[in-house]
């Protein structure tokens, strides 16, 4: 992950059509289209797992269905714990088949209709709710020396919680941190790089003009009409973080893409 | 369906109430239920009968008279091993086409929400599950129904005027039972259970009774939830203890809690876990992010317990409760006498 | 085995919002989603068929456009759907909806199941299921948590109650609703739901399954809502309690009891 830094490599943000799409069809080729642009401009696309509880179809099985290629250094997989047991296990093993590696393992978002995994699918005993510790012991049990996991970190939460979780991910075998959407210097992020000074942190850059989409993530109320220039904001956290990567999070792939070619500079 | 004209709507008296027995013994819910018909009957000047149908009830009828029944019909069934909705149905058939009561209320419980929707299909009757209301047109005995509708969204009011009886169920404990008078008397009548009721290719083959507290956060009246202020999944102990107490009680959870594995994902209360709608919501050491919010701020009665007065939970509660749960909540425990 | 499962296309009513004008529910934007109690009726049904074999069918009633709820039931296995959908079926409620599932499933024919989600989320009101079962008069069981066995001519099922479960045996033909305990409704596949947008499904009308029009939509209803309105505002105020926590604790307890909770 380290020369995904060096190299100036952007994760952008993917999403995959979800399950109620009327027009699936042109969805996925929508789909297609930005993951190849990823591709090409040598990026490395980050294709989410029913992001916030909404159900959407799996970034491995469009791949295998459109027969998308897959360039190792390129591709990461979201993989949350809402998921049967049998689903997660043909998750990861055409993961390995197809050749992705990076693996971003979360907690995730459930829904009235997403399965959850049960601490058992995972061998876990010690707990009552598979989170994403459990998950990140399970891959590293059961396929190792495949995957390299990452895991989200979330400065908006309580900072001892938080900071308390990722000392047990980091020991679960995650090897790569993204945050939560900055919009500015974040001291909990601050102290996150102080703590953890060998583990490669990638900021998410919020993308969208619509700030207030972040109230929730946040934890306060955005006012609707906040003025929110991305390009800008992400030009300063370049300057801010040096030393991380950037997640483009909801990127416009017509307005912004063009932008972006020339910020990490 | 051809309406009733007013003659026929005449026919139809008295305000009935299907009791809810378990193991031999009258549900509260029926008392519930019987002091919520006394009010319509009193402004129809008319009676309430209870319907009893199970086995060795007989003696404990006079309790419904004390809660306001002028009437208990009996239908002794020494044989039953359990519910048998089709038997029931034919028995409640029966006594309708006899008795022709313009009001049959049920408790909507899972046996009331099996056998009342049967009844009224096989009676052609109209019936409004879940209310929250009831009241009645003196004049023409219309029953206004009132229940939620689109998750708590909207009340509805429903009428079912051109067919009786018109019938309603309840959920437990959301009529306030009224206070027993024991002085009060009234009639029994005894009816016989027919051959042709027992339903013969149905049978219950085992019952089981579980004292484990219910964990459905759906079908719960109460739910007692706990966030991140619950420390670890001890405090969860406590919870269930105190659900326990409670009796009908479900436990929830905040997302922060199910995240750091403390109860299982069953148990989220939010956004992206349940949306619950009970009676009473008492939140434990939650701090009310917005989406745990919205997925329990259509209970009627929220009770928040925190240190901290000033989160978004203790500003939405009915009631909050500023302190340490973890001495608030033994304390109760032990005030609560061991049901 | 020839199973039936009725769905239905609900609004997904977490986005439910009230015009402040007319008070009425906002239809327009609202998505419809697959009520998701039925999701563990068709997961169930699959499962049925995947053991015992025979064909599963998925019928719903409602507009046009509640074929996409029958097109995702096909997309997870389901082996064929038909849609009962007329302008004279419109204004149903629940006695008339059961009326009109009922002559649908008499129309298929040689149904030996029908299971049911035990609600749906937009009305919760339960009474479809056990509605069919009686026009139909065939014998019910509601709350199913497990199908412990299931031959040509009888079925054995675990019935949830608020106090626990029973154990009941009974006949085919039957009707069963089932809770979310039964199962774990699997997510429909990309490659099935792009099979499932192929497939042909038939509507159905009145006339198709010999309805009694006296008995459908809005003259077949014996309920009529008469109101809608927002529910009655949350409170006012808070009640503050402070104090030791033996104080708290008893002042609590006191509120718990005036309102008859403990």
């Amino acid at each position: 992950m380290i020369h995904h830094i060096r190299n100036k490599i952007y994760h952008v943000e993917v999403l995959p059509p979800k399950q109620d799409s009327e027009k699936l069809e042109k969805d996925l080729e929508i789909f297609s289209n930005k993951y190849l642009r990823v591709m090409d401009s040598g990026y490395c696309a980050c294709v989410t797992d029913n992001a916030m509880g909404l159900l959407s179809f799996q970034g491995t099985e469009i791949i295998e269905e459109l027969d998308l290629p897959v360039i190792p250094e390129q591709v990461m997989i979201h993989l949350n714990t809402f998921h049967t047991k049998d689903d997660l296990d043909n998750i990861l093993n055409l993961c390995k088949t197809k050749g992705i590696m990076y693996l971003l393992i979360i907690t995730g978002d459930g829904s009235e209709r997403l399965p959850k995994l049960h601490p058992s699918d995972v061998g876990a005993t010690d707990v009552e709710s598979v989170t994403s510790v459990e998950l990140l012991k399970y891959i590293n049990r059961e396929y190792p020396d495949t995957f390299v996991l990452g895991v989200a970190f979330n400065p908006y939460e309580p900072e001892e919680h938080e900071l308390e979780k990722m000392e047990r991910k980091i020991k679960a075998g995650a090897t790569f941190i993204i945050t939560q959407p900055l919009i500015e210097r974040n001291e909990i992020v601050d102290r996150l790089l102080e703590k953890y000074p060998g583990i490669p942190v990638i900021v998410e850059a919020w993308m969208s003009r619509k700030l207030h989409l972040l109230s929730e993530a946040v934890g306060y109320e955005i006012p609707e009409n906040t003025e929110f220039d991305p390009i800008s904001t992400l030009k300063m956290l370049h300057k801010l973080y040096p030393g991380c990567g950037v997640y483009l999070s909801l990127l416009g792939f017509k307005t912004q893409y063009d932008l972006i070619k020339d910020t990490w500079v | 369906m051809i309406a009733f004209t007013d003659a026929e709507r005449k026919k139809y008296r008295n305000i009935w109430v299907v009791a809810e027995i378990l193991f031999g013994e009258i549900q509260p819910v029926t008392y519930e239920l019987t002091g919520a018909a006394r009010t319509l009957a009193d402004l129809r000047k008319s009676e309430v009968w209870v319907v009893v149908m199970g086995s060795d009830i007989e003696g404990k009828l006079e309790s419904l008279f004390a809660y306001g029944a002028d009437v208990a019909i009996l239908v002794d069934n020494p044989g039953s091993s359990g519910f048998v909705d089709e038997t029931e149905t034919k028995i409640m058939k029966r006594l309708i086409i006899k008795y022709k009561p313009e009001v049959v209320i049920c408790g909507a419980t899972t046996r009331g929400r099996a056998l009342i929707p049967r009844v009224s299909v096989m009676t052609h009757c109209g019936l409004t599950a879940d209310c929250t209301g009831l009241s009645i047109d003196p004049e023409n005995g219309d029953l206004l129904q009132t229940r939620p509708a689109f998750g708590g969204n909207v009340m509805a009011t429903i009428r079912c005027s051109n067919h009786r009886p018109q019938m309603a169920t309840v959920r437990p404990r959301v009529m306030k039972s009224p206070e027993p008078d024991p002085g009060r008397a009234g009639r029994i009548i005894k009816e016989d259970m027919l051959t042709s009721d027992s339903e013969k290719i149905k049978q219950i083959i085992d019952v089981f009774h579980s004292t484990e507290t219910a964990y459905n956060l759906a079908d719960a009246q109460i739910i007692i939830s706990g966030g991140r202020g619950m420390k670890g999944p001890e405090g969860f102990k406590l919870l269930k203890q105190f659900a326990q107490r409670v009796g009908g009680a479900a436990v929830g959870a905040s997302r922060a809690a199910v995240d750091s594995g403390w109860i299982p994902y069953a148990h989220q209360v939010g956004q992206t876990g349940q949306t619950v709608q009970t009676k009473v919501y008492i939140a434990c050491g939650i701090s009310g992010q917005i989406q745990h919010l919205v997925g329990m701020q259509s209970c009627d009665l929220i009770i928040a317990i925190d240190k901290n007065p000033d989160t978004p939970m203790m500003q939405i509660a009915d009631i909050a409760v500023v302190g340490d749960l973890f001495e608030i909540i033994p304390e109760i425990i032990r005030e609560i006498p061991n049901l | 085995m020839k199973i039936v499962v009725c769905i239905k296309q609900v609004p997904a009513t977490n986005d439910a919002k009230i015009d402040p004008e007319t008070k009425r529910i906002i239809r327009e934007g609202m998505k419809a989603i697959l009520n998701p109690f039925d999701t563990y009726a068709v997961e169930e049904g699959v499962q049925l068929r995947d053991k015992f074999g025979g064909e599963v069918i998925a019928l719903s009633m409602g507009p046009p456009k509640a074929e996409a709820s029958l097109r995702e039931a096909i997309s997870v296995g389901v082996d064929r759907a038909i849609l009962l959908s007329d302008r004279a079926f419109g204004g149903s409620d629940t006695w008339a909806t059961s009326y009109v599932l009922a002559k649908a499933i008499e129309k298929i024919g040689d149904v030996d199941l029908v299971i049911c989600g035990k609600q749906a989320i937009d009305g919760d009101t339960a009474q479809v299921g056990p509605g069919i079962a009686a026009h139909l008069d065939w014998l019910q069981a509601t709350y199913v948590m497990a199908v412990e066995e299931i031959s040509s001519s009888s079925i054995r099922v675990k019935r949830m109650h608020e106090d626990g479960y029973d154990i009941c045996e009974m006949s085919l033909p039957a009707v069963i609703t089932v809770v979310k305990d039964i199962n774990i409704p699997r997510v429909p596949s990309l490659k099935g739901r792009l099979a499932s947008n192929k497939c042909e499904i038939p509507v159905w009308k009145p006339d198709d399954i010999n309805a009694d029009t006296s008995k459908i939509g809005l003259n077949g209803s014996p309920t009529r809502v008469v109101k809608i309105q927002p529910p009655p505002p949350r409170h006012t105020s808070t009640k503050k309690i402070e104090g030791s926590s033996i104080e708290c604790a008893q002042t609590l307890l006191r509120e718990l009891k005036l309102r008859s909770i403990v």
